[in-house]
């Protein structure tokens, strides 16, 4: 490579990285962060338009390999959302996510891929601006990590 | 009339031929129905001698082993075009096997490790002459070519592989079973609370009750019950060698799953319970799961 297609290519590279939207998908409970999210909308709270969410009855629902599959199919972060442990609407099906999350992220992390990619909060049906915040928070900490290598080959 | 049979191995430690030559005297019911054209482990074959029959002369390849090196790519690719029907056989054929959970570090860093810096070496060099070169990482064989039959298990039982040689020489199907380990198994099992996750040396194991029920990680309840609960029965808990029942795509995200269902800890408990979790939830099909193809694509980015 000359030096001068070196440069052009690390010019591609910046504007990519300048251009990254990153691409998120969410798991909400449908009995807290859903309606969370509902009333984030309603109240017209500002959040970033990165997140595709899929609404399923309950955290304790989530296999982890939904959360894998997300990633190899192209996704560049996991959020899951859930109620706050203790008013899960099946009573502990929170507590079984987290068990999972924890274990998922020490995979990850063993695995070499960045656990950050995955992350899981805890958002009422009352806490729109909880569900917002968090949803900004994880856009920001993915456009920070850069696009997922998977999506970058394609 | 005789079916044409050849046993081809790629990188393993051909347990599975071991497996097959303790059939003893059962290999009588079958073997007088085969004509087998290609075995090195048991008689001094050639690769040209494969390489030199007929495409698609074969009635039934098993190969056993997966591809570290090109090698065993290219003896892979031939058995695929000499045989009529492939089998996968064994875990590393199906899934990439023990030497998949290589692919949690660059093929530099493995020579490195092997061949410089081993506690036993004095003046370390990387084999470079003679050799045929080793692929960047595993993967399952099924990904390089496509197969016919899969019959996993590390290895498989010798009656494993009678059956399927019987049902291949029958003409009929052979399905993966749907049932797990634990179906298999003659422990009692009771509503699991763990509370607390054994390492297999310690403690006393009560010989009557479900291993798990007791703490001891066994990966029954997400393994495919082929194998007649062999490890449970003597007390050592399932380490998931046969892989995870057909349907299931991922065999440790199914284990954590089901860990997290059962498991009564708190999470720092269960982040500190597994010390090598890669190594505990995917002892054969490492190579075979979502972490290690994202990986994949992650070093072939770099490159």
């Amino acid at each position: 490579m000359t030096a001068t297609t070196q440069r052009a290519a690390s010019r591609t590279k910046a504007k990519e990285r300048a251009r990254f939207e990153p691409r998120i998908v969410a798991f909400c409970c449908n009995w807290c962060s859903y309606a969370g999210a509902d009333l984030a909308g309603t109240s017209r709270m500002q959040m970033p338009p990165n997140i595709r969410i899929i609404r399923v009855n309950c955290t304790g629902r989530i296999d982890p390999s939904f959360i894998l599959d997300a990633l190899y199919e192209g996704a560049d972060g996991v959020l899951v959302s859930g109620c706050h442990p203790g008013d899960c609407h099946y009573t502990s099906g929170n507590l079984r996510m987290r068990s999972r999350y924890v274990l998922l992220k020490r995979l990850l992390e063993q695995a070499g891929i960045e656990p950050e990619r995955v992350h899981l909060q805890w958002a009422s049906a009352a806490e729109g601006d909880v569900f917002a915040q968090g949803v900004t928070d994880m856009v920001e900490r993915i456009r920070r990590l850069g696009p997922n290598p998977v999506r970058r080959r394609r | 009339m005789t079916k044409r049979a050849a046993f081809a191995q790629l990188s393993s430690c051909w347990g599975c031929d071991q497996s097959l030559v303790d059939l003893h005297l059962k290999l009588l019911d079958v073997l007088p129905e085969l004509e087998i054209v290609y075995w090195p482990a048991v008689v001094d074959y050639k690769l040209k001698d494969l390489e030199n029959l007929p495409d698609r002369s074969i009635h039934f390849g098993f190969v056993e082993g997966s591809c570290r090196t090109r090698e065993d790519e290219h003896l892979l690719r031939t058995m695929r075009a000499k045989s009529k029907v492939l089998v996968a056989w064994g875990s590393c054929s199906c899934y990439g096997g023990v030497q998949g959970l290589a692919n949690q570090w660059t093929l530099k860093e493995l020579l490195e490790r092997k061949f410089l810096k081993a506690e036993t070496i004095t003046d370390g060099r990387i084999p470079d002459e003679n050799v045929p070169g080793f692929k960047e990482d595993i993967r399952p064989n099924p990904d390089v070519v496509p197969f016919d039959v899969l019959l996993p298990g590390c290895p498989p039982t010798s009656d494993n592989t009678a059956e399927a040689l019987s049902a291949l020489l029958a003409g009929q199907p052979f399905d993966l079973p749907e049932k797990t380990v634990c179906d298999q198994c003659p422990k009692v099992r009771e509503e699991k609370h763990i509370k607390v996750v054994h390492r297999t040396h310690e403690g006393k194991v009560d010989p009557e009750r479900c291993l798990l029920d007791q703490g001891y990680l066994c990966l029954g309840f997400a393994t495919i019950g082929m194998c007649g609960a062999q490890c449970p029965s003597v007390n050592t808990p399932c380490k998931g060698c046969f892989g995870p029942p057909p349907g299931i795509k991922d065999h440790g995200a199914k284990i954590i799953s089901a860990l997290g269902a059962i498991a009564e800890m708190s999470p720092e408990e269960l982040k500190e319970a597994f010390p090598d979790p890669l190594g505990s939830f995917y002892f054969t099909d490492y190579a075979a799961s979502y972490l290690s193809r994202l990986v994949g694509h992650t070093k072939e980015e770099e490159q």
